[in-house]
């Protein structure tokens, strides 16, 4: 973990409300896995005053470079969408605890709604390579969003299931619906980012078949590294976690759902 | 020159502190700043018992500020001692605790225990509690509680250093800014035998969602900070120290040298910096610099003679 200012290599816009971010990752520190996050400084005299945290949605080795999918959605993420390649950003990362690895011969389904794409991308990206290893199965990516144009136009693995509320494209209805529609064998272990509410009900289908859930929460964060106690996440033991330095990834049957949505 | 700051018995390596609840207890930021550049350290509020702290959302972001009501989440004074005092110690900067309760004994409690440890360089007092034993008012809005608890808490402090065959280390009262006249609280704290006040803790706010027509808050109420409230603890401080003679630190907006410069010409002895560290973790560090190079253009032999620079 360290704060550079790196060159943003590319910034497009990717659908409708979603753009993804690629900057120069040659100079930090360690290696983002999926699930974690970085944090940028948002510049403006006027400006917000805490820095933004967005999930990795991807890392290229080779080329030194980290990306992120990002939704247009207040004034931070706007005066983001407009910059360009060659503007610089301060950013502070890697952050948070990752998603850990499923077991051999176990396929993991992973389950992404809205912009909780990126890291659920990154992480079928990453489980795919193991998978070629033979250190894994390969990954089912499960996408739901509200509408056909909000589909950010990317490389999707092969088989990815698209849902939209109003059924402009693919599946009609929710993830989990999609999910309980599946004919074939069901899924033994859940991965999931998205919207609290579907969290939650991923937390309640995983919980009723006993499966492990790891589910990756959003939360206001102020400092980013465990310090500050703003982005408590409430858990079923009546204790609170951070977001920031004990997430963004936990055991999605361990949160207090009801008290986080 | 010159950038030290006296506190009572402390001499503090310069007037430029983290202030609590915003650095944890020091070893979160180490990764990514020197702890020891800093002037001092102000800790994450310290209870006798540990506390989850409130529900959530507990964050908003506001024009130029933040509100935030954590609660103070804090893992209690045992957990305090055995866990984060060992790492405290070896920051290399002067090390304040501050002090929460609910109950005037909950404070005397913390300060006397923490009386028995090593490497403990001061107190700052969080008197914007709820006070259970007066119906939920804030301790800091009585000017007879403040004096009160000051004297008590001073006193024991008093004992503390002669047990230990010490001086006595300093007693900061933190001051709230919710309250009808800010310097009838600071001459309080002045009379209780405080060492020091500091100024300004955080204003009253609420974010309303107006699709969901409700607070944004959990508690719906919060803790406003950040450049927002800067004029309101510049014009605190400036109105304090004409009203006291201990030394006044001052806090609330700080974003940059500037900013800082601003206290310490209303007439702040010190001062802290908080909401700015979620942006810029290194904002301790360039304002330690930029004082000095204000201090090297205008000729000021010791960062103490700012405070008499106002025209």
């Amino acid at each position: 973990m360290n704060i550079q200012i790196a060159n943003i290599i590319e910034n497009r816009s990717v659908s409708d409300q979603y753009f993804e971010l690629v900057f120069d990752y040659s100079n930090f520190d360690s290696e983002p896995q999926p699930g974690m996050f970085f944090t940028v400084k948002i510049d403006g005299a006027f400006g917000p005053v805490l820095r933004r945290p967005f999930a990795f949605s991807g890392w290229n080795p080779k080329q030194g470079t980290a990306s992120a999918l990002i939704e247009k959605r207040g004034n931070g993420t706007h005066w983001l969408a407009g910059l360009a390649s060659g503007d610089t950003l301060d950013i502070l990362g890697p952050l948070g605890k990752a998603f850990s690895f499923p077991q051999r011969g176990v396929r993991p389904l992973l389950v992404a709604g809205g912009i909780g794409l990126g890291p659920m991308l990154f992480f079928a990206n990453v489980l795919l390579a193991r998978s070629n290893q033979g250190l894994c199965e390969a990954p089912l990516l499960i996408a739901g969003f509200r509408t056909q144009s909000l589909i950010p136009k990317l490389d999707f693995p092969a088989g990815t299931l698209f849902c939209t509320d109003d059924g402009s494209t693919g599946f009609k209805g929710t993830v989990l619906d999609c999910i309980l529609s599946l004919s074939d064998a069901l899924p033994k272990v859940i991965y999931a980012c998205g919207p609290s509410p579907m969290l939650a009900a991923l937390a309640r289908y995983a919980s009723s078949l006993a499966l492990p859930y790891e589910a990756s929460v959003e939360q206001w964060m102020a400092c980013g590294i465990g310090a500050c106690m703003g982005c408590a996440v409430p858990m079923t033991d009546g204790t609170y976690q951070r977001a920031c330095a004990d997430g963004p990834v936990f055991n999605g049957l361990t949160v207090d759902w009801e008290k986080l949505v | 020159m010159n950038l030290t700051v006296t506190i009572g018995s402390l001499t503090m390596k310069n007037p430029v502190g983290a202030a609590s609840g915003t650095f944890g207890y020091g070893s979160e930021y180490e990764k990514l700043i020197d702890v020891h550049e800093l002037g001092a350290l102000y800790t994450k509020a310290v209870t006798p018992e540990p506390r989850g702290g409130n529900p959530v959302p507990r964050l908003a972001e506001t024009p130029s500020g933040m509100l935030n009501s954590i609660g103070l989440a804090n893992p209690g004074l045992s957990y305090f001692i055995s866990n984060k005092l060992p790492e405290l110690q070896r920051m290399g900067c002067s090390v304040i605790v501050n002090v929460a309760g609910k109950t005037q004994e909950d404070y005397c409690k913390v300060v006397e225990t923490l009386e028995t440890q090593t490497g403990i360089h001061g107190y700052e007092i969080n008197i914007s509690c709820p006070n259970v034993s007066h119906g939920g008012l804030a301790f800091g809005t009585d000017p007879g509680i403040v004096e009160k608890l000051t004297a008590q808490l001073r006193s024991i402090i008093e004992q503390g250093a002669a047990m230990r065959k010490d001086s006595c280390r300093p007693l900061i009262i933190k001051l709230s800014p919710n309250v009808t006249d800010i310097t009838e609280i600071a001459r309080a704290a002045e009379a209780g035998g405080a060492h020091a006040v500091s100024a300004i803790n955080t204003l009253v706010g609420m974010v309303i969602d107006v699709k969901k027509r409700k607070p944004v808050l959990a508690m719906k109420t919060g803790g406003l900070s950040g450049p927002a409230i800067r004029p309101v603890g510049v014009a605190a401080v400036y109105k304090i120290r004409r009203a006291i003679s201990i030394p006044v630190i001052g806090l609330g907006g700080i974003t940059c040298t500037d900013d800082a410069l601003q206290y310490l010409l209303a007439g702040a002895d010190a001062i802290q910096i908080g909401t700015v560290l979620f942006s810029n973790p290194n904002a301790a560090h360039e304002i330690i610099q930029g004082i000095w190079q204000y201090m090297e253009t205008y000729k000021i032999n010791s960062v103490a003679d700012i405070k008499n620079l106002l025209e």
